[in-house]
Formats: structure tokens, C-alpha cells, sequence
């Protein structure tokens, strides 16, 4: 089926160029990809551009995820005193494996059958899914796109939309083939009702519910879930118990903070002015139970890193992944890790064993640009590249240029110097630099060399800096 | 040791310098809320009825009810031909459903509903379509205003909710009606 053709690309660990040439074989499809995600970039323009206090927001966004991140120890003890005092019962995970194990414990002690889950990145790189699955539990993703991507076997290729690279041609297919839909049926209110009709069975069966959590309220001990579909909410209120899935990052300290993260969310996401549904859970339905795991999971490892600490600023909006040059042209699956573009890779380049995707940037600065919190993304990505040459994991070839280059990332020039001299730095590099395995997604795509300009001719001037 | 205290500990290693918290002061534009509420909502695929309140409400639900329509009223003063059921569950089949709103937002169409008037939390959701009831005084400029005057007690859950359930997931074409209610109707009183 044609929808397997972009599923190659997303197994197995090879390095970013070699899973974009896959995506980018099919030049048409590549086109209509950028396109897609482009028009999300302009939709979220137009949001962002009709709050006057837009910048105000972003400022505020910023440090009230700082100012959490640097007092989290003692934010996520309020939140969880707090979280008991509402009859929710709370539970810390250092890793994937043990949320795992929390979650299946408590699904088990319910006899649970089957599972209806909302969106949540968290369970995606925790690869509960399979874990459950394996234990005989039926586990349902309930958004739209989930669903889709589920149903096809494959991950998600973007964080918000994360059906975006299929065509309604082979949705229609996969829904014909899966829940008897008509054949060549692909309009998307008919294929959109079709699973509403299919999934609404499968919500009012389930015996228990899970979601993502987009913020944790600390002095309620109240936990914020967004969606456009209303499938958290259906899920959530439906059986008698209810799991809330977050990252240590999550937590905020009030409902104020949570308000300035909700104006700037959906406008950032979609261009829309809010999602659809912002859910406050302060506490299970009567005769509930309602459990939440707070979940570490190579966080707190982030964090004594100070650059890379800012990455957990991040409220997943996607809005890196839209504007992103590199990532519209290659695909989500290009990335080696669970989450793609600019956020993927400030996440996920340190465990990425084919070290290359630090290097699917152009250090462009579109996606910091955008960013509703800030995330330095552009300065996290070029650090990474600056461990992985100190660690000696350089991702090129046998170019005459590398072990230079290689040194040169890891000097203490590179490691002092501001984001605007590095920026010069790679413009002048030669193409094969900046793009060191030519990279699939520049193949058509040129980058400005200054003409003037040789690497060596810049290393010798910068090097004694 | 607990894999709390694990992560506890570990957020001592932290290499980030103490942030202050700001303050969050975001002038409001306040004019004409009415206006601004509107177009939002009609941004967000709603619809706003501005006149007739209460009267207007009741003779849209029997009219309903005269299409053999199963409706569903939570707001006092407006009757519907279904009553709170004992268990969510038998709210599958709820054509309409009518809740009091407690907070508008201007500038972006949502509405605060808190559980206390939805009967079961799932009410707002499982209906085919929503009608919301908003006295026309709370409607507030932004967000920041909403965060002081919504109520969420505790054990208590409460939803913004902006338009009908939607998704782009297919092709990022707007379908209306995903998993939550396919219509949403706002009535100020
Ligand atoms: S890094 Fe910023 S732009 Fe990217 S997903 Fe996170 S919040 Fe959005």
C-alpha cells in the first residue's frame, strides 16, 4: 500500500540524510509536505500578529518556565501535597520503563481490558503502547491523526498533526481496508465521521482512560489537558479511572502562569485563538479514581547542562516543526527519535547513535524566532554539535575539511563565541560542511556562500579569539 | 531510595541560575467585549445569539423537542423532555444539551463551564451538539481576566470550551464534529 512507502523511513536507526533521501524521492510528495506545514507557519502569523502583546506573552511564557525549572523541586512537592488533598493519587518514574510499569500495575489491579488514550509525547517516547499491548491490553489512541498512524503501524511524524505526511487517498484506503469505509472514499468529513462513529464505541466500552498533560497547576494540584477533538475529555469522563501521564517539566505555579501558556498554545500551533477544550482536572468523577505519573525519564539529566536545560521551556506547540526548512523537506521520520524537528533535536540529538541529526538544522534561527517560550533552539542544536565533536562523534566522511572542522566545533572559540559568529561561521563553510553527508533535504536547494570567504581564510582570523 | 527522592536529588545538580517569577500584567483591550467575543467565537466555528435570552433559549429547545430530539437542560429555567441520567453512560443519545456558561473570553471565544452544572462531566462532550447559556456580564477581555474569576474548587473539574470539536487531521482540511459535541450555540442572558 502506498502509505508504507514513507514507513521505511521511519524504522530502524540510520543517520538524517539517508531517511530524508527516502522521504525525498518522491518530489511532488515533498512539495505538498512544506506546503502543508507552510500553511500552519502562515495561519500561526496571522494568530500571533493579532496580539498586539504577542512579544509580551513570549517574554512572560519564557520566564515563567525558568523561574518553574529553577524552583522545580520544590513546585512539584506543592503540586503533588496538593494533588493528595484532592483525592488524586500521585506517582514519580525516574525513566520510561518504570512509568511503564506504574501504569501497568495500576490498569492491572482494575482488570483493565481495554484503554483509551489521548495524545501525549510522553507515552510516545516511553513506548508504553507496546508495553501494554504485550501484556494483553487493548490501547486505542483516540485523536484523529493518532488513530490513523496507529492504525497503519506507524509513529507519529509530527508532534500536533501527526498524520501530516499521509494523503487523504490513503487514509481512505487504510479506513476502507480497516473499518469498512467505501472504497475511493477520501473525503475527509466522510472519513473524519467514520471514525467518530467508531471511535465513540470505543469510548463508551473502555474500562479506563489516559492522557498527556500540557501543564500541572501546582498551588490547585490541578492538571491542564488541551484538544481540538474533545477526545481527552470524552475519554477521561467516561470509566471510572483515569491516568495523567507528565514530564517534570510540566508543572507551572498557578492558574495565571497556565493562562499566559494557553493564549500563546494554540496560536503558536494551528493559528487557532485556543484549543477547543483547555480541561482542568482538579480530581477523580465522584466514585473515581484518578492517578497521575510524574516522570523524569533523562530531564533532571538535561538540566545540568545549561544550555540544554532551556529545551524543557518547551509546551509542545509544534511551531518549530512548521517553520523548520529542513524539517518540511525531510519528514518526520528522518530524525531517529520519537520527536522530530528543531525540538526533536534539542531533545533527542544526545542518545541519537547515528549523531547526525544535530545536523539537520541550518542554524537558520526561524524556529527560536517563533518559539512562545523562547527555547534557544538554534544555540541547543549547535551545542549538541559541539559535544558530539568533543566526544569524538562527528557524523562525516573522509573529507579532507573534517578533522579540522572537528576540532574547530569543539575549540574554545566555538564554545565562547555568540550564535551570530557561528552563524557567519557556517555560512562561509564550504556546502559540504554545512551540509556534511549532502544532506538530501539541500539537494535542490543551494545555500548562500559568501564569495570571498574561505573556512581557512575565517579559522585563521577567529581562531587566536 | 524512592525514585522521587531520586529525582529530587538530581534537580539539585541543576545548572540553571535561580529565575524570579514576573509578574503578569498584560494590559487588556477592553473595548466593545460583546463585538470581540463574537467574532472569536465565530473564528472557532460558534454561533452567538445575542437577543431573546432566556425566551428565545426556551423556544429554540421546544422547538427541538417538537423535531423528536432528545435534549437535555442544565440551566435553570429552560425544561427539555431528558433528565440527568444515574450513570454518564446513558447520555450516548443526547441530541442537545444545554449548560450555563460562567465566563466568556474575549479574546478568544471560550467559555468556562465548571462540573457543578453539567450533571455528569462528560455532558458537554458526549452530546451531539452544544448550546451554552452566558449571562452577557461575564464576558471578560482575556485570559489573564479569566484565570481570577473562574471557579475550580477542590476536586472540581472545569473546561474553556471554544466552538464544536474540529480536527485537520486529514490533509488539514477543517472537519467540524470530531469526538465532542458537532455544533456549538451560544446564548447570552
Ligand atoms: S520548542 Fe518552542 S516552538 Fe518548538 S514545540 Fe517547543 S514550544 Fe513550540
Amino acid at each position: 500500500m502506498a502509505y508504507n512507502h514513507n514507513h521505511e523511513a521511519s524504522q530502524g536507526s540510520q543517520n538524517h540524510a539517508h531517511k530524508a533521501d527516502i522521504f525525498c524521492r518522491d518530489e511532488t510528495r515533498v512539495d505538498w509536505h512544506s506546503k502543508a506545514l507552510w500553511m500552519l507557519r502562515e495561519k500561526r502569523d496571522r494568530a500571533a500578529g493579532s496580539i498586539p502583546e504577542w512579544e509580551q506573552l513570549r517574554q512572560l511564557g519564557s520566564e515563567i518556565k525558568l523561574h518553574t525549572l529553577t524552583h522545580l523541586a520544590q513546585y512539584l512537592e506543592t503540586f503533588e501535597q496538593n494533588c493528595i488533598a484532592n483525592s488524586i493519587q500521585v506517582h514519580w518514574a525516574k525513566d520510561g520503563a518504570e512509568h511503564n510499569r506504574i501504569v501497568h500495575e495500576i490498569l492491572a489491579r482494575h482488570k483493565v481490558k481495554k484503554l483509551v488514550k489521548s495524545k501525549s509525547m510522553l507515552t510516545e517516547e516511553c513506548h508504553l503502547n507496546p508495553y501494554l499491548e504485550q501484556r494483553g491490553i487493548e490501547v486505542i489512541d483516540t485523536d484523529l491523526g493518532e488513530r490513523i498512524i496507529q492504525l497503519a503501524k506507524m509513529p507519529p511524524s509530527h508532534i500536533v498533526v501527526p498524520a501530516i505526511h499521509m494523503k487523504k487517498e490513503e487514509v481512505g484506503e487504510l479506513f476502507h481496508e480497516l473499518l469498512g469505509t467505501k472504497a475511493g472514499e477520501s473525503d475527509p468529513l466522510y472519513l473524519t465521521r467514520a471514525a467518530r462513529a467508531h471511535l465513540r464505541e470505543k469510548f463508551l466500552t473502555a474500562d479506563a482512560a489516559m492522557t498527556g498533560v500540557n501543564m500541572a497547576i501546582a498551588d490547585k494540584g490541578a492538571v491542564v489537558v488541551c484538544t481540538n477533538e474533545g477526545n481527552a475529555d470524552m475519554g477521561a469522563n467516561l470509566p471510572k479511572l483515569q491516568l495523567h501521564s507528565m514530564g517534570i517539566d510540566k508543572v507551572v505555579p498557578d492558574v495565571d502562569s497556565a493562562a499566559v501558556l494557553l493564549r500563546t498554545l494554540a496560536r503558536n500551533a494551528t493559528g487557532q485563538p485556543v484549543t477547543t477544550y483547555s480541561a482542568f482536572y482538579r480530581g477523580p468523577q465522584p466514585e473515581g479514581e484518578m492517578h497521575i505519573i510524574i516522570v523524569d525519564n533523562g530531564r533532571t539529566e538535561m538540566l545540568k547542562d545549561k544550555i540544554l536545560a532551556e529545551s524543557l521551556k518547551c509546551i509542545r506547540c509544534g511551531g518549530c516543526l512548521n517553520t523548520c526548512p529542513v524539517y518540511r523537506r525531510s519528514g518526520g521520520y528522518s530524525y531517529n527519535y520519537t520527536i522530530p524537528g528543531p525540538i526533536g533535536i534539542a531533545v533527542g540529538a544526545k542518545i541519537d547513535d547515528t549523531n547526525s541529526i544535530a545536523w539537520a538544522c541550518t542554524l537558520c534561527g526561524s524556529c527560536t524566532y517563533i518559539c512562545p517560550t523562547k527555547v534557544p533552539l538554534d544555540k541547543i542544536i549547535f551545542h549538541h554539535r559541539r559535544l558530539k565533536a568533543e566526544a569524538g562523534k562527528l557524523p562525516y566522511g573522509k573529507n579532507s575539511y573534517m578533522p579540522l572542522v572537528g576540532k574547530f566545533m569543539a575549540s574554545e572559540t566555538m564554545l565562547n563565541c555568540s550564535m551570530s559568529v557561528a552563524r557567519t561561521a557556517l555560512r562561509i563553510l564550504p556546502g559540504s560542511l554545512l551540509k556534511p553527508f549532502s544532506g538530501a533535504w539541500g539537494k535542490y536547494r543551494e545555500l548562500p556562500v559568501a564569495p570571498n570567504s574561505s573556512f581557512e581564510a575565517w579559522f585563521k582570523k577567529h581562531r587566536s579569539l | 531510595m524512592s525514585s522521587k527522592l531520586e529525582i529530587l536529588n538530581a534537580l539539585k545538580l541543576s545548572a540553571l541560575t535561580n529565575h524570579p517569577m514576573p509578574s503578569i500584567d498584560v494590559a487588556p483591550r477592553g473595548d466593545n467585549l460583546i463585538g470581540q467575543f463574537e467574532t472569536n467565537l465565530n473564528t472557532v466555528a460558534g454561533t452567538l445569539h445575542k437577543e431573546g435570552g432566556l425566551i428565545a433559549l426556551q423556544a429554540k429547545v421546544d422547538e427541538l423537542i417538537a423535531q423528536g430530539l432528545q435534549v437535555i437542560s442544565l440551566v435553570d429555567g429552560v425544561t427539555a423532555n431528558r433528565e440527568v441520567p444515574p450513570t454518564a453512560h446513558e447520555l450516548k443519545d443526547i441530541d442537545y444539551a444545554v449548560i450555563p456558561g460562567d465566563i466568556g473570553v474575549a479574546e478568544n471565544g471560550a467559555i468556562w463551564v465548571n462540573n457543578k452544572n453539567l450533571g455528569h462531566r462528560v455532558t458537554p462532550f458526549i452530546c451531539e451538539n452544544l448550546i451554552l447559556a452566558l449571562p452577557a456580564n461575564k464576558i471578560v477581555p482575556n485570559m489573564h481576566q479569566a484565570a481570577k474569576e473562574i471557579t475550580l474548587d477542590v476536586g472540581e473539574f472545569g473546561v474553556f470550551i471554544a466552538g464544536p470539536s474540529k480536527t485537520a487531521d486529514i490533509e488539514q482540511a477543517l472537519v467540524v464534529g470530531a469526538h465532542g459535541a458537532c455544533s456549538l450555540n451560544v446564548y447570552l442572558l
